[in-house]
């Protein structure tokens, strides 16, 4: 996020794409309802109708896939209406006359055709977008998880830098992490291509640092993602280590994972629980949770944060950071850390964003607002960073990044008639290791479903309650139809969590060409049923609506001949 | 926010009235077709008694007038006939009692035998009095051979609209205002508070969305003049409400009417379609919006929530209505009997009207039951002693021992004081009000405990339980009493904190509910000490 | 003294002390941002005031009745006492009536979370001997929910709860219910909290001042009140908003190990989660105790089943293993996958491992995002 969560609150408009707040970030989305309250308008782009579209001023009800379209339209109207920023544009960017070229042809008129997004819609949006002050983009993975979701941000950030939408409170471009350390865990480098603090693997400066710093020859070949990794398991990789992750459960296209894995070599597996990846471990490490170690997380708004221990782990289990200096020590290695507090110290100190943040400093540091320190955090003294680019765009100057519309990998066809998208819900957390042991949380979504709209379970037969199969050219589970106004005619939604209907058996490991993000966003699929339900509706009890709620029906369905052009 | 989602909000009580009350999945449907939460819906539904319980057809007035009138042996009857029959707080029909709700109509003097009547089928319960659809009316005095000795003049028939109207539209909001400040009208709900006041506090704000809103959620024990003057000059409400419309340039009119009041509001339509075909009053608009059966919607700023659909829960103040209205703009609210008042003052002049009062300005509708040959609504000059306003109603049944002289929140004053003006001021220094001026006259038949414990319960179950002094303080008052006439330990026991509590309720409670509830008791531990304890 | 100060600020007087305030600002904040003590039980900063708990009333000069602080806008030259005999009297005989109405033993009402009724009666040593009034809120039978209990008993409505679910969660799930005394916190039909569009962020309980609303799955077990247990300050482990959180630990439970047996909010106004959290912040703690924890480390067997493994043993085996593959395959056919759920210590020395051990860049984490 370049912005704090704090100044969400403050937000005079609200540009909420691909990202289910509510449910997936249900404190941001306090603040969100909070500015609301206060005032702010508010508009929702998701192929779903999801909670967060009954508070909005307006919900563009976009086709899975679509989103280069609705942005490029909205640079189109910005500009043809001349409501840029020319001075940030020529103070602070470049590149942009190739932007105001690549979009012209991207009317409102011709976006409707393709998002399904009426023109008016489009062009309100993009006007209250650049003459409101402190407009902000909020996205998830509704964005990235494409095959062209790099295209995407693109897209976004050309409208951020044409506005000027950037370096100011409450304005700014603000990706909202899934994860509770996803920010902290690439700031510690667990990347194939950046040392800590985004230093890179092949520049030769960070390279001699490094090897200075652990007295060791490093390489200077950049590594797999995790995308490639997991496509050429037992081809070219022969052993994992992996911690804390089910990556059989949470990877895309896992049918095939499972195959490579049993050609893989050896597997140390390291986790609280015994997972789906367990099955093809040959080593596994007991963990200890987060209450039962010392450590920070840094969230979204990029604020380093403390974890305390506050319990002893059960059994033999111990903390990750302790089984790590083991397990390099049993590896020849001489590492002597006694605290993760030592741990952190030889982080930050070849970190320069993260040279002023120490355990010390964020246990004791008393300040006016909330806890824990926001990086880049160059010195002892320095107060952290509230949001950024105040002085200018980080890098130099912003550059402006032509994009143009890609289809997805795997659109609808006659096989599978319907288009796939995947999510979170309030209730589970990623592969609900955690949640599903919950009771609560599982009474409120005891299981998989998949939700479909009227229209097309009219025309298969399905019945809301019914146990159908889900099925696309990778594979197919069985699930709880939802019959509902939620999503798009032409569209389907099932949520990721549920283990015995992993949602990852049916979608498209196509990833995008440059962080390797699979496609979880779109893929064909079809649905037929399996079971009738008995007892009529038997709809998930606090469903904000189910059937003959208020939800949309007026979206149309997208013309496929136009998307696939 | 967009008007239409507060309509739709506003909506909210009607809608459920419509859908039979609050019964199970009613709620989910209003929110549906709302918008409102569900739960806020049930939250709403709950709070007034005529939805909340919906299957009680039938409803005996259990004020102090209609209980001395024999309301239990009717209550009593009604129950052995095996009708779906509750009692109910006091239904604006003191002068004919007992009152008798059936859904959402008032029958006036009930008896056994009319109850024995119905045979069981509560649809078919009438009132010998006014068979049918009879809509019948209460008795009025005193009739006078000049007519200019009167405001309201409820002997007179309805006159055509637009007279008075048109005089104001020459005066203009300042002259209007100076009118009315020449007349000293006061508020004649309750408070007494000066009406120009108000009117200026409107015309000062820079908002200029403004509404008028008239109070007719009549509901004071021993109060029913509003109904007399809705029933025969509803002509005076409405020319007093395009007035004060024209006067502040408010376009919308919204008119809250008690839900018992199903026959003032056939007449209140009635004259408002006339209007409208007529076009009289231009481009103002007149609203009617029920009451679903809550005492507290009598105060202005509780009306104000339930007119937007909320739980009657009196608002903070400052800000005043005048400042931060309804739907938060700046709105003027007047009782029935004050908005009539404004016609013949902007007719006649402030001085004419000043000049027919006594120490305080005008005429006043006294109402007065109970003990009193003919109960009944009577325009006299204000500030009239209580024999005088008995002797207009055909004077005293019995030895008169204690008297109400507004309301069930006035207390109970000894006949000692019976030549205390009937004023604002005046009552105000003896530790009471004038209120409603709804006067209510006990003899020496009644045990004054008895009535005060009336009067507890009343204000106990009419408590809109928004904050704690009044929640649990009229709760505990009622307990005391009825603790004491179990044990009778007086001030030594069950009532040693009751002046303690009466206090906090005073200096603690949000609006004037709480605030004057505990005055019954107070007023009978001071003045008829020897009641309690025994 | 002048009612204007430098630079354009207002000042109002509290308690004879002069003090400078913002527009807006209502007295109750000039006062706590000055350190003077105004009590208050239906104040939270998160909503809008509604001055229904009387507890804030203070006396202004020139106003007839006394003021609610919560709700009341500084005015420049306003003259405010807080502490007066009207104020004790007024203070000690509504918590007199309070307690009419509210258990008096802290044994009962305390079986949860603190009762700030409670102390605030022994702060102003009010009366409690006025007598005892059966409650008449009347509670939801029905309701399966396993998170949120209502007791009807110890509730003031004070309609914290009802405010919060409505202003900050947005879903008014529940709703102040009845009238007068029987005024209740309830759900539409009176139905169980599953069967509404509550959303179980618990924010009820957090804002509740008496413990009315409270956490069930504590009650029914029978853990130790909130006040006897230990609170430690950490970030949850659910998504990326980083939400502070207290785990509140009974430090004998699990044989001396300490057991987490709840999750409060840390005070709004001082994280960035603003003393909300969500379903799974506030609730999903029990995998700490879950009885399928890993409890010793494991190695698969040569019948292909997993054996109990002692420390030693299976950190030998492991760096066998991933040496072989690198001796036998290069370093980089290994591949280390992090975790963005781990600290980022463990991060660190993940990718230290994989780079300055075993001389591979294949190191990533399951999240691009």
């Amino acid at each position: 996020m370049t912005n704090s969560i704090g100044e969400i609150r403050d937000a005079d408009f609200l540009f909420v794409i691909g990202s289910n707040t509510s449910e997936a970030h249900p404190i941001i989305a306090m603040e969100m309802k909070r500015a609301v309250r206060d005032g702010a308008t508010m508009v929702v782009a998701d192929p779903r109708a999801i909670w967060m579209t009954t508070i909005a001023d307006k919900h563009l009800q976009i086709a899975p896939g679509s989103d280069v379209w609705l942005l490029n339209a909205m640079a189109h109207v910005i500009i043809e209406e001349g409501l840029v920023d020319e001075t940030f544009i020529a103070e602070q960017t470049e590149n942009f006359d190739a932007v105001r070229e690549s979009v012209a042809k991207y009317t409102p008129e011709e976006a409707e055709k393709i998002t399904g997004v009426p023109a008016d819609d489009i062009r309100w949006t993009a006007r209250k977008y650049a003459t409101t002050k402190k407009a902000g983009i909020y996205y998830t993975l509704g964005i990235t998880e494409h095959s062209h979701g790099t295209d995407n941000v693109y897209a976004l950030a050309n409208l951020v830098l044409m506005t000027g939408h950037l370096g100011k409170p409450s304005a700014g471009m603000n990706p909202l992490r899934g994860q509770n350390n996803v920010q902290g865990a690439n700031d510690a480098g667990a990347s194939p291509i950046f040392y800590p603090g985004y230093q890179r693997v092949d520049d030769p400066a960070a390279q001699a640092k490094y090897e200075a710093a652990w007295g060791v020859e490093l390489s200077p070949e950049p590594g797999m993602n995790l995308n490639e990794m997991m496509k050429v398991v037992g081809k070219q990789l022969f052993g994992l280590f992996v911690m804390g992750e089910d990556i059989v459960l949470s990877e895309p296209n896992c049918m095939e994972l499972e195959k490579a894995l049993n050609k893989n070599e050896f597997l140390v597996l390291q986790d609280a629980f015994l997972n789906e990846t367990a099955r093809f471990a040959n080593v596994v490490f007991p963990a200890g949770v987060f209450a039962e170690k010392e450590g920070v997380f840094t969230n979204s708004e990029r604020r380093v944060q403390r974890v305390r221990k506050a319990v002893e782990p059960p059994g033999l289990a111990r903390a990750d950071w302790e089984i790590l200096v083991d397990l390099a020590n049993a590896c020849g290695a001489d590492w002597t850390y006694a605290s993760a507090a030592e741990v952190y110290d030889e982080l930050a100190r070849h970190a320069p964003n993260f040279v002023g943040i120490s355990h010390e400093r964020i246990d004791t540091q008393v300040v006016d607002g909330p806890t824990g320190l926001q990086w880049p955090c160059p010195t002892p003294d320095h107060p952290g960073t509230k949001f950024l680019h105040e002085a200018g765009v980080l890098r130099g100057k912003g550059l402006f990044q032509p994009v143009e519309y890609r289809p997805s990998m795997e659109l609808p066809d006659e096989d599978y008639g319907l288009l796939l998208s995947t999510g979170r819900t309030l209730y589970h957390y990623n592969c609900a290791t955690q949640t599903r042991r919950e009771p609560g949380l599982a009474t409120k979504q005891p299981e998989a479903f998949v939700e479909i709209h009227p229209r097309d379970a009219k025309k298969r037969g399905v019945r809301d309650g019914d146990l159908v199969e889900l099925s696309t050219r990778r594979g197919s589970v069985h699930a709880r139809a939802i019959v509902s106004r939620q999503v798009r005619p032409g569209c389907i939604w099932t949520p990721l969590h549920f283990a015995e209907a992993r949602a990852n058996v049916l979608t498209n490991d196509a990833g995008d060409p440059v962080t390797g993000t699979a496609e979880y966003k779109v893929c064909a699929a079809e649905v037929k049923v399996v079971e009738a339900t008995t007892d009529g509706a038997t709809r998930f009890p606090g469903s904000y609506y189910g059937v003959g709620g208020p939800g949309p029906d007026g979206a149309q369905p997208v013309d496929a001949g136009a998307r696939a052009e | 926010m967009s008007n239409e989602k507060n309509e739709r909000a506003a909506s909210v009580t009607e809608k459920l009235r419509e859908a039979g009350g609050l019964l199970d999945e009613r709620s989910r449907d209003v929110a549906r077709a709302t918008g409102v939460p569900e739960a806020t819906v049930y939250g709403v539904g709950s709070f007034y008694h005529l939805l909340a319980r919906p299957h009680a057809k039938v409803r005996v007035c259990t004020g102090l007038s209609c209980q001395l009138a024999g309301a239990d042996d009717v209550l009593a009857a009604a129950r052995k006939a095996g009708l779906p029959v509750e009692g109910v707080s006091c239904l604006a029909g003191c002068d004919v009692p007992p009152a008798v709700l059936r859904e959402r109509r008032v029958l006036p003097s009930v008896t056994v035998a009319d109850v024995e009547r119905a045979g069981g089928d509560w649809t078919k319960l009438e009132s010998a009095a006014a068979p049918g659809d009879t809509e019948w009316r209460g008795a009025i005095g005193p009739e006078r051979d000049d007519p200019d000795t009167l405001v309201l003049n409820l002997f007179g028939a309805p006159r055509p609209l637009g007279g008075a109207f048109a005089r104001a539209r020459e005066l203009g909001p300042d002259g209007i205002v100076a009118a009315l400040e020449t007349a000293g009208l006061q508020g004649r709900g309750g408070a007494g508070f000066p009406a120009h006041i108000k009117w200026n506090g409107v015309l000062s704000q820079a908002e200029t969305t403004r509404y008028v809103v008239l109070n007719a959620d009549e509901g004071e024990p021993g109060t029913f003049k509003d109904r007399e003057v809705m029933l025969r000059r509803p002509d005076l409400v409405l020319e007093g409400l395009a007035i004060a419309a024209q006067a502040i340039g408010a376009r919308d009119v919204y008119l809250y009417l008690r839900g018992e009041f199903e026959i003032p509001w056939g007449i209140v339509e009635r004259m408002i379609a006339d209007a409208a075909k007529s076009g009289v009053y231009g481009d103002i608009h007149f609203h009617l919006h029920a009451g679903h059966g809550a005492y507290i919607c009598g105060e202005e700023t509780a009306l104000l929530e339930a007119l937007e659909g909320k739980r009657g829960m009196p608002r903070l103040k400052p800000p005043f209505p005048v400042e931060v209205g309804l739907w938060g703009k700046p709105t003027l609210i007047h009782n029935v009997e004050t908005i009539a008042c404004v016609p013949s003052i902007i007719e006649k002049g402030g001085e004419w009207f000043r000049a027919l009062g006594r120490d305080e300005a005008g005429t006043k509708l006294y109402c007065v039951s109970g003990h009193v040959q003919r109960p009944g609504t009577y325009e006299l000059p204000l500030g009239v002693t209580l024999d005088e306003l008995v002797e207009a109603a055909g004077g005293y049944v019995g030895t008169p021992k204690a008297f109400s002289p507004g309301g069930a929140s006035s207390g109970f004053l000894p006949m000692s004081m019976r030549d205390t003006p009937l004023d604002f001021k005046s009552l105000g220094k003896v530790g009471s009000m004038l209120g409603s001026s709804g006067v209510v006259v006990l003899n020496d038949t009644v045990d004054i405990r008895e009535a005060v414990l009336h009067q507890m319960r009343f204000f106990h179950d009419e408590s809109c339980g928004q904050c704690a002094p009044c929640r649990i303080g009229t709760r505990y008052l009622k307990e005391s009493v009825e603790k004491d006439m179990r044990e009778g330990a007086g001030s030594a026991g069950a009532l040693a904190n009751v002046a303690e509590a009466a206090w906090q309720m005073n200096e603690g409670s949000i609006c004037g509910l709480g605030q004057a509830a505990p005055l019954p008791l107070t007023t009978s531990l001071e003045h008829f000490p020897e009641e309690f304890g025994a | 003294m002048s009612e204007n100060g430098q630079n354009g600020t207002s000042t109002i007087e509290i308690e004879g002390r002069t003090l400078a305030f913002e527009a807006g600002e209502t007295v109750l904040e000039v006062a706590q941002r000055n350190g003077i003590e105004i009590p208050t039980l239906c104040h939270d900063p998160r909503l809008d005031p509604a001055g229904a708990c009387r507890t804030c009333l203070v006396e202004i000069d020139g106003w007839r009745r006394l003021a609610p602080a919560c709700a009341t806008k500084a005015n420049a030259g306003m003259k405010i006492a807080s502490e007066n005999a009207r104020i004790d009297r007024h203070r000690r005989s509504l918590l007199a009536l309070y307690m009419t109405d509210h258990p008096s033993d802290r044994e009962t009402s305390e079986r949860g979370a603190p009762d700030q009724l409670l102390d605030m009666v022994e702060q102003y040593d009010a009366p409690s001997d006025w007598g005892w009034l059966e409650t008449l809120r009347s509670d939801r039978p029905d309701d399966a929910n396993p998170y949120i209990h209502f007791n009807p008993d110890t509730c003031i409505v004070c309609a914290r709860c009802t405010r919060y679910c409505d202003e900050v969660e947005g879903v008014s799930a529940i709703t102040l219910a009845g009238r007068g005394s029987q005024t209740t916190i309830s759900t539409v039909d009176r139905l169980g909290l599953l069967d509404t569009t509550c959303e179980m962020c618990g924010g009820c309980i957090d804002v509740c001042p008496t413990g009315a609303m409270g956490e069930k799955t504590p009650l029914m077990r029978g853990d130790k009140p909130e006040r006897e247990l230990t609170k430690v300050r950490s970030t949850c482990n659910f998504c990326g908003v980083g939400c502070q959180l207290d785990l509140n630990v009974d430090p004998d439970g699990n044989d001396g190990k300490g057991r987490v047996v709840k999750v409060t909010s840390p005070p709004t106004g001082t994280t960035t989660n603003d003393g909300n959290l969500c379903v799974k912040g506030r609730f999903a703690y029990d995998f700490i105790n879950h009885e399928e924890r890993l409890t010793t480390p494991l190695i698969r067997n040569a019948a292909g089943e997993f054996e109990a493994a002692s420390w030693d043993e299976a950190l030998r085996v492991a760096a066998q293993g991933l040496m072989g593959v690198r001796d036998r395959h290069g370093a980089d056919a290994l591949a280390f996958v992090s975790s963005s759920r781990c600290t980022m210590e463990e991060n660190y020395l993940v990718q230290k491992l994989s780079r300055a051990v075993f001389r591979t860049n294949n190191v990533h984490q399951c999240a691009a995002t």
